[in-house]
């Protein structure tokens, strides 16, 4: 469905993008992604308090989680954006966690009142 | 963030923790043969807490909770990730996977 490029490190890792997601000021970078849907190094060294430099390793390291695409950009600006179900990956275990543990649970409570003193009527 | 469940049992907290802490009776109930599991934490009859990998060999941590009620026990089970992120990104998830 995406309709850009992807990027190399292509689909994301959720164990990838969990460690991405741990950083507050990626956290930043990524609600301005969400936000205006692209960014670049100058504009989000423009609107946060650290450097070109730490910009673009922070980019770097979301672009690693697969979390990235790169955009045309202006002339020689890349411009980035959310890879598109970026984060469906990691929305997707923890509902697919929830599903498995209803289903553990239901087995583990008729394994446990089964065997014991049954109660009420 | 984290998968957060629970269940109300209608059984001591003990007649659930023996279901919890005997790997046979374990094993029966999770239905995951072929998940290696390391516990890590027990305290009788409260809690247990172990790591396990998925298909893809990552881990994560399950910490389940036993909690005498009055209708029984409530089991309350948290598995989580390494490195989740804070709980204030749940919002972003639910818009983006909306």
């Amino acid at each position: 469905m995406s309709a850009g490029l992807p990027t190399d490190s292509g689909k994301a890792d959720v164990g990838a993008v969990f460690a991405a997601l741990a950083d507050p000021t990626r956290r930043r970078m990524l609600a301005a992604l969400l936000r205006d849907g692209e960014t670049s190094v100058p504009s989000l060294s423009a609107a946060l308090p650290i450097s070109r430099q730490m910009v673009a390793k922070h980019l770097a390291t979301l672009d690693s989680a697969g979390l990235l695409e790169r955009g045309a950009g202006r002339g020689r600006e890349v411009s980035y954006r959310l890879r598109d179900g970026a984060l469906h990956d990691a929305a997707r275990w923890i509902r697919e966690a929830e599903m498995q543990w209803d289903e553990r649970l239901g087995r583990l409570k008729q394994s446990v009142e089964r065997g014991g003193v049954r109660r009420g009527t | 963030m984290s998968a957060i469940r629970e269940i109300e049992i209608e059984a001591s907290p003990q007649e659930v923790w023996e279901a919890l802490i005997d790997e046979d009776r374990r094993a029966a109930w999770l239905d995951e043969p072929e998940r290696v599991i390391s516990v890590t934490e027990a305290d009788a009859p409260r809690r247990i807490v172990w790591q396990w990998w998925d298909d893809d060999r990552r881990a994560s941590t399950v910490e389940i909770n036993v909690i005498g009620v009055a209708a029984g026990a409530r089991v309350v089970v948290t598995e989580t990730r390494p490195s989740f992120p804070l709980a204030q990104l749940a919002s972003s998830f639910a818009l983006v996977a909306a």
